[in-house]
């Protein structure tokens, strides 16, 4: 037979257990904070990835960090404005928190901007607030000192564009280079042209002096990965470049250069500009407003720092 | 009576209740449908095929969005070889919402623990390129598996050298010594394609009337760089004894080729599998004799085929029929330099 007081220590028992209870496995008692994750939509300016595999590390990497959920698009069609700012408005609908996006025309870009924060990745440096710049006039400018630097004088430079469309950061890169090496008889420009015999063509049609090299600056990486390829393959080719020199840190961009078909290339820290840019996105999200533009560096690096720890680092991150 | 009534009332408010719940779940499944998530796990992103089937992946989302109207987001990520770091991204793509996974296994022995994970939350699974053990695949009816069939494509490598055999004997049997001296790249010891390619290629060639001897062989676990290494190997300890390289994948025949030319270039064969974008250059190039490609289109489009039916609840795809239901076999063919066949 339980006593009187037994049965009420009982009950207070059985109601200090239920108190347990709904203070540990429900919000009633003491509300958890609620976590949001943000929802961040990625859009670049291109069709495909390949370019973007640090930039997505550092991406993903922000997005664990700071309770993200980032998806990455790409066009369906490479540079197209139209869609671009379809795809803004359409992640915009769907609920997107933040947008980072590449912009194919920034001025377009921009106007388009409004209901939710927009990171963007500026090619040039800008007066808007906000957003990660990469200069790349200035990365052309920096790339034709250092190959004035590394070629005989006077030697011929032939600045190989790409067949397609140029993006704002492919005209900016080749407008820096062409200002620095200057208007000049040994400065000349062609359309890249596929294949072995393409670039033969085109190295035909600059005239050169029997026996003359060139000096070759890719527009793009694009245009860099195809170019060193031949270079890889034909003696012919390869007995009359001087150099081969562009932009672009992809593997095969790196494994050319590591094998000793690319001369120099200039880089940047993708990874790092995934990175910030999901930093920024989720600032701006938690109220704190835009900053100032973040600037990045680019560097010029040639066979031998690809060992250096700096440039191993940047190039190659371990999530 | 009154009890009766009270039971009348009862099944009247449970009846209004169903039809909210059911018309409730009409409301979210069209929601759904305007758009899709997908998480897509690899064993190894830095893999050649992988690589390639994965851009082949994102270019076949967009089209099947396009096509459809419907969204299509991809959360791809990398395993880096690691199924802890697998079972991990599995969790994370649960929780992010993820209607239907795309996994490429690590440890083909070891999906249990994703397979767990996925059932628990009803999301089903499409696995690619390295098939679970049938145990695992036969615990659900929402598992699928989209690759190769290993033994035809072994037969398919080894029926290439047996045509070519036939045809010219001295394009294989370089010294025309009446035995065709082969070395043997192999691919990773756990993964079945590896045993079971390496075992039909070699019967093939037997049965087909090739006079083979095997020279020695080794495991370079799909890498082009670990084959490298292992061929330099060879052709030191066996020079001017090789005819026939036999490579699990193009990868592998890859840095076979890499050392043959670091060591001045050899002229003998070699022969891949899986037709990779560098495995088609050296094709082209006259490097290598020869691969078997399965229509890597075809593969891509069955994998966001399949999983797009799955996260939207529709039936399977019609135009790509399941083996048991659960298998799809992508088609292969060989390429060689002088023959090519479907």
């Amino acid at each position: 037979m339980i006593s009187r007081r037994g049965k009420v220590l009982l009950f207070l028992y059985a109601i200090f257990l239920a108190a347990l209870f709904l203070m540990c496995s429900t919000d009633w008692i003491i509300r958890e904070p609620e976590k949001e994750v943000y929802q961040i939509a990625v859009i670049i300016d291109e069709d495909k990835s390949d370019n973007y595999t640090n930039f997505r590390k550092g991406m993903d990497q922000a997005a664990a960090e700071l309770n993200a959920d980032v998806h990455f698009i790409t066009l369906y069609k490479k540079l197209d404005v139209e869609q671009q700012i379809g795809l803004m408005e359409r992640e915009r609908e769907d609920g997107a928190d933040a947008l980072i996006v590449i912009p194919v025309k920034e001025g377009q870009v921009v106007a388009e901007t409004s209901a939710v924060p927009v990171t963007l990745l500026h090619p040039a440096p800008s007066n808007e607030a906000g957003g990660i710049v990469v200069d790349y006039r200035k990365m052309g400018e920096r790339m034709a000192q250092e190959m004035q630097t590394d070629m005989p004088k006077g030697s011929t430079v032939l600045l190989l564009t790409a067949s397609g469309k140029w993006g704002v950061a492919d005209q900016l890169f080749l407008e820096g280079a062409r200002e620095t090496f200057g208007i000049g008889e040994n400065v000349r420009q062609a359309v890249w042209k596929e294949g072995e015999a393409g670039f033969l063509a085109v190295l035909d049609g600059l005239g050169l002096q029997e026996g003359e090299k060139t000096a070759v600056l890719a527009q793009n990486p694009e245009v860099l990965s195809a170019a060193a390829g031949i270079l890889a393959e034909s003696q012919e080719v390869a007995g009359r470049i001087l150099g081969l020199y562009g932009r672009g840190s992809t593997v095969q961009i790196l494994n050319y250069l590591d094998r000793g078909q690319i001369r120099g290339v200039c880089v940047t820290d993708g990874f790092g500009i995934g990175y910030l840019s999901v930093c920024e996105a989720v600032r701006e999200l938690e109220g704190n407003g835009k900053k100032e533009a973040l600037v990045m560096d680019s560097y010029y690096i040639e066979k031998e720092d690809l060992r250096e720890e700096f440039f191993e680092r940047m190039l190659f991150p371990v999530e | 009576m009154q009890g009766k009534r009270v039971w009348q009332c009862g099944a009247l408010v449970l009846g209004v209740l169903c039809l909210l719940m059911v018309s409730c779940r009409d409301e979210e499944t069209q929601e759904r449908m305007a758009s899709i998530r997908i998480g897509i796990s690899l064993y190894q992103g830095e893999d050649t095929f992988i690589n390639n089937l994965c851009s082949l992946l994102e270019e076949k989302a967009k089209e099947f969005e396009q096509e459809r109207g419907i969204k299509v987001i991809l959360d791809i990520q990398d395993a880096k070889g690691s199924q802890n770091i697998q079972n991990d991204q599995v969790e994370r793509f649960i929780s992010l919402g993820c209607d239907v996974l795309c996994i490429n296994p690590v440890d083909r022995m070891d999906a249990s623990v994703m397979i767990d994970r996925a059932m628990t939350a009803g999301v089903p699974v499409v696995f690619f390129n390295r098939q679970p053990v049938e145990e695992d695949m036969n615990r659900w009816d929402r598992l699928y598996y989209v690759g190769v069939d290993a033994k035809e494509t072994a037969i398919l490598q080894g029926q290439m050298v047996v045509d070519l055999y036939r045809e010219e004997p001295r394009a294989v049997d370089l010294n025309g010594d009446g035995v065709v001296s082969y070395v043997l790249l192999e691919g990773e010891t756990s993964h079945q394609d590896s045993l079971i390619r390496t075992e039909w290629s070699v019967r093939t060639l037997k049965n087909g009337g090739v006079p083979i001897e095997k020279i020695t062989g080794g495991i370079a676990n799909w890498e082009r760089s670990q084959a490298s290494a292992l061929m330099e190997e060879w052709l030191t300890d066996y020079p001017d004894m090789i005819e026939l390289v036999v490579s699990n994948n193009d990868d592998m025949a890859l840095g076979a080729i890499d050392a043959m030319e670091r060591a001045g270039g050899h002229g003998m064969n070699v022969i891949g599998i899986d037709g990779t974008t560098p495995g088609l250059e050296a094709l082209e190039k006259g490097k290598l004799l020869g691969t078997v490609s399965a229509n890597k289109e075809l593969y891509a489009s069955v994998i966001v085929e399949l999983a797009a039916s799955c996260a939207l609840g529709e039936g399977l795809p019609e135009g790509y029929p399941l083996e048991e239901g659960t298998y799809y076999w992508t088609p292969q063919e060989i390429l060689i330099q002088t023959i090519k066949e479907n």
